[in-house]
């Protein structure tokens, strides 16, 4: 009897499990489109920032800005995102193990490197590992992101720069292939060393207000938090699509478990009453 | 001429224009009228009076970047707000940041609320131990 009830316990659990997290994946499913929305309208203007930043450093080839020069690495600054909250299936721990493994790899002690996180995940995990971190608390990443949540930290990362504190920042974040597939990247925020300087005729034509150090000093900083701006968008995008996968694969899992349960009980059920039956056949056949 | 700003957000105002007034805290204020040359400068705060016949409308800009080229104004701003005036533009700036600031600080309350609530939960049932 008691093996009855503590089945059906079961199943009713596993159903109300399945409920949530088919819930979470419906809204991680809507999430998500508004993330990748967000994320391709979002393309052109990094684009054109680029091309504004390219077009002042092509009109005056010999600008020097010290964003943009290489300088020998004797401390790296890496800046993880991951998110706040966890089931988000391996979303986090890829990120986390790439870049333990990265570390690993490439630095002999803890002073040659600074991590920045941006995420409670990766704010614990640092913490817990006692990594050397830059952020003294964790830096929310909300569903929906808001340019301005960043730029403070961008600003932060820019002038420790500048201080000579490290001498090259790495993002560590995941890339949205699609909503099966999410790539673990690495991509150098500082220095700027992608930018193409090209001699055209129509670019030289332009004039500066001020002057073209003074635009070119506002436009790198927009140009960062742009481009961080954009790495955030694309991992909270992968995020939402893990998280809407991990939860697909919960709930098919769950709507296993209740069909192979239900197996059980029934069967349960069935030798409880051939038991039943038995004895009152016995018992009658003992009176007659 | 036509001008066109854009914020994260996506495309805030696409129009034409008889004339625009630039006025920034770190350059001062100039007009493009069409055919200016063509020009690239920064606004850190400011804001951007749009004249179109004889209607006018003022677009307060944050962080932005402003191209003239060929009679196509592009700026790209981190943030900008339109209205009617430029006290009101400032004023529906202010407002949406406030907001912005105040809804982060009641989420976080009833994040930690919700998670006190779960641990609670999770102590009382055993949860933990199944």
């Amino acid at each position: 009897m008691a093996a009855l009830r503590d089945i059906k316990n079961r199943i009713e659990a596993t159903v109300k499990t399945s409920q949530i997290t088919k819930a979470m994946n419906m809204v991680s499913a809507a999430k998500l489109r508004k993330t990748e929305r967000k994320h391709r309208t979002f393309q052109p203007i990094k684009k054109k920032v680029r091309t504004m930043l390219e077009n002042v450093l092509s009109s005056n080839i010999d600008l020097r800005h010290p964003l943009l020069e290489t300088r020998e690495i004797k401390r790296t600054g890496y800046i993880i995102v991951s998110s706040d909250r966890g089931l988000a299936g391996p979303y986090n721990h890829n990120i986390l193990k790439y870049f333990e493994q990265k570390v690993k790899e490439t630095h002999a002690s803890s002073a040659e490197y600074i991590v920045g996180t941006i995420g409670y995940k990766a704010y614990s995990f640092c913490k817990r590992k006692h990594y050397p971190l830059l952020n003294t608390e964790s830096i929310a990443s909300r569903d929906e992101v808001q340019f301005i949540d960043f730029q403070a930290m961008s600003r932060a990362f820019v002038s420790l720069y500048l201080e000579e504190g490290v001498d090259r920042i790495v993002m560590i974040y995941s890339h949205y292939v699609n909503t099966l597939t999410q790539q673990v990247r690495e991509e150098t925020l500082l220095p700027i060393t992608d930018l193409v300087r090209s001699k055209t005729e129509t670019i030289s034509e332009y004039i500066f207000e001020p002057s073209p150090e003074a635009v070119m000093n506002e436009l790198i900083p927009i140009y960062l938090d742009n481009t961080l701006y954009g790495i955030i968008l694309d991992a909270k995008t992968s995020e939402h699509a893990s998280r809407m996968t991990a939860m697909k694969n919960a709930t098919d899992n769950a709507i296993e478990v209740v069909r192979k349960q239900k197996l059980h009980y029934n069967r349960a059920r069935q030798s409880q009453i051939t038991i039943e039956l038995t004895d009152i056949i016995g018992g009658a056949n003992a009176v007659t | 001429m036509k001008i066109v700003i854009i914020t994260p957000e996506g495309e805030l105002y696409n129009e034409e224009v008889d004339a625009i007034i630039v006025a920034s805290k770190n350059n001062g204020e100039y007009g493009v009228l069409p055919d200016h040359l063509p020009i690239i400068s920064t606004i850190d705060t400011g804001y951007i009076k749009l004249e179109q016949g004889k209607l006018v409308y003022y677009v307060v800009i944050i962080n932005g970047v402003i191209e003239n080229h060929r009679n196509r104004i592009s700026v790209i701003a981190e943030d900008a707000y339109i209205g009617d005036s430029k006290e009101q533009a400032f004023a529906n700036l202010e407002s949406i940041r406030a907001a912005r600031v105040e809804e982060n600080k009641r989420r976080n309350v009833e994040l930690a609320k919700a998670e006190r609530e779960l641990r609670r939960q999770i102590k009382l049932t055993g949860a933990g131990n199944v």
